[in-house]
Parts: structure tokens; sequence; C-alpha cells
């Protein structure tokens, strides 16, 4: 690989990340499969949208410069004249709030790449490019770009799914007819049971799932992943720290 | 009726808010030593964040969704493959809203 003079090779510099072309590309190539399931709840946004009046042009921005469904939903609520702009925005920080537990995730990874290169591979983080790139991870990959492409993929789906629901979704009727509300929890419950490492992951598993389950009850919306994902954490150290 | 131009700013408001949390969470933690315990820590978080996702969408949804969680951990476990699981659990989804569910 090497062998130029003054080239000295340290076996480090092959482990350490990095964030290339090739790497953008191979994760936009790798998430296509598992992208498709963005179809559905972009088309059901845009139809969503739709319906509360929202014209076309305004939802498929939301798409494009919000990029992030549950919370682009929650707006959806909202949504009426004069814009409550506060809690519009305090309603969408605490649904996506979860993003900040995302990139903690990826940090130790991140923070040793130059922070041009970080800040774009972190533009486009979401639940899927972040679980696929954990995923790859896992399996000794180094370039973030794989974040960046992934989430470049998922992005324009997202977008383009959009609008289609915003200009026919509507003509589609119920989506659950063709499972497509499902696949985003199957997809995820497959993650995690791939993450399973052995039956002392069960406490903290569990604990995470009941905290959320019960803060649904009691915490405002968004709120009980973030409770859930603070306990599960917790509880992962007490019993692995 | 919302006008475009409050629309916009609207929108361009809610992609900042949404922006600070993406890189947020790296930028918290230039500034937090990075321990086993921290690495423990976020390890977990974070499949906690998925686990927390799927509890609380599962409990809220009713047999027809309990039935496609549950194929999609069966396939997982049995054969490896994330796509096929999310796959299979989709076409169980699908076939039980067809037979009534």
């Amino acid at each position: 690989m090497t062998g130029m003079a003054g080239d000295i090779p340290r076996s480090d510099q092959f482990e350490r990340p990095r964030f290339t072309a090739s790497g953008v590309r191979r994760g936009s190539r790798e998430i296509a499969p598992i992208a498709a399931f963005v179809i559905p709840f972009g088309i059901a946004f845009g139809v969503a949208a739709f319906a509360k009046g929202i014209s076309p042009g305004i939802s498929v921005f939301m798409s494009i410069a919000i990029y992030a469904g549950a919370s682009q939903f929650a707006a959806l609520d909202l949504w009426y004249a004069p814009l409550p702009l506060a809690t519009l925005a305090l309603t969408v920080l605490a649904v996506n709030a979860r993003h900040i537990l995302l990139g903690a995730a990826l940090a130790p990874w991140l923070l040793q790449i130059p922070i041009v290169r970080r800040l774009a591979a972190l533009l486009l983080l979401s639940d899927a490019n972040f679980a696929h790139t954990m995923a790859v991870r896992d399996r000794g990959e180094t370039d973030a770009g794989i974040l960046f492409g992934s989430g470049l993929t998922m992005w324009i789906i997202w977008i383009v799914s959009t609008a289609v629901g915003a200009l026919a979704g509507s003509l589609l009727g119920d989506l659950s007819r063709f499972g497509f509300d499902a696949v985003m929890v199957a997809y995820f419950t497959a993650v995690i049971v791939g993450w399973w490492k052995g039956r002392s992951d069960l406490f903290p598993f569990v604990t995470a799932a009941a905290v959320a389950v019960a803060g649904t009850y009691v915490l405002p919306a968004g709120w009980h992943i973030i409770a859930g994902a603070l306990v599960g954490g917790i509880a992962g150290v007490w019993r692995h720290g | 009726m919302v006008d475009a131009v409050a629309a916009i700013s609207a929108v361009v408001l809610l992609a900042l808010v949404t922006m600070a949390t993406r890189v947020g969470g790296v930028w918290i933690m230039s500034y937090v030593r990075i321990t086993p315990r921290v690495e423990a820590f976020l390890k977990y978080m974070s499949v906690s964040v998925l686990i927390s996702i799927v509890a609380a969408t599962t409990w809220a949804a009713g047999p027809r969704i309990w039935l496609a969680v549950g194929t999609a951990a069966l396939v997982m476990i049995a054969s490896r493959n994330a796509v096929g699981a999310m796959l299979v659990g989709t076409t169980v989804a699908a076939l039980a809203r067809n037979f009534g569910f």
C-alpha cells in the first residue's frame, strides 16, 4: 500500500476515523433498501400536510429544511394562523432532542475527523442512518462518509416522497392496507435484536422499554424517548461500567 | 390561512432548532472526557433510543403491529438479516390487515 520515501506507515493510521467520497458513495448505496421505509412516511406526511391546507411547496420545503419526520407531523398540529412560534419550536425541540443522544453516541468517532466534515456528516443525521452507521462501525468500518452518504439517500427519498404525498397521496387511501405503518418498528426491532449481546443486556433493554412506555402517559410528547434512552444508558453502565 | 412569508420563516426556525439537536450531541461530548463508563453509557443509551421508539409505538398499537414486531424479531434471530426481517414483518402486517386485525 505504501513504500514511498518519507511515508512511514503506522498501524493506527489505518484504524483512524476518516471521511472520504468513497465512504459517501458506499453509504448512499448501502442504505437504499432500508431507506425505502421512508417512502410511506413521506407520502403520509405530504398527505397530512395537504389536508391541513399547507401548499405542496411549503410541505416539501419542510422536508428539505427540517428533515425529521416525527417532529414534522407534530408541527402540523400547531399549524394555524397566527403561527405559535414558541410552542412550535419547543415541540420540535422535544421530539428531536433524541438527535443529541445519537450525536453523543457518535462523538468518540466524529471528534477525530476535521470539523467541517464532522458538521457535514451530522447535517443529515436521522434514526435510520444512525442505526446503519453504528451497525457497519461494529463490523470495523472507519469511514464517517458512510453517515453522510446514507443520510443523503434518506434525505432525497424523504423529499421526493413528501412531494408525491402532497400532490397525489390522497388518492392512495389508507396506507396501513399495505403494511407500510409497520415498516419502521419492524426495522428497528431487527436492529435491536442484532445488537443483543447476551443475557446481561436484558435488564437495560427492559428498563428502557418500561420507562419509555410509562413516559408516554406522564411526559410531554416526544420526551418518553429521551427518558427511556437515559435510563437504558444508566442501566447499561450499572451492568457493564 | 397561514401566509407564505410566515410559513417559510417558521420552517426556517424549526430547521435551525433541529440542526442544533443534530450537532449538539457531538459538541457537548467535545467538552466531556470519554471514559469506558461514558462509552458504556453511550452504547446502551443509543440502542435504548430505538428500544424506546419500538416499545412506545408497539404498546400504543394493536395486535397487527404486535404480530409484525414479533415476526421481525424471530426472522432477525434466525437469519441475522435486518432488511429481510423488515420485509417479513411488513408483509405480516399487510396480511393481518387484510384478514381483519
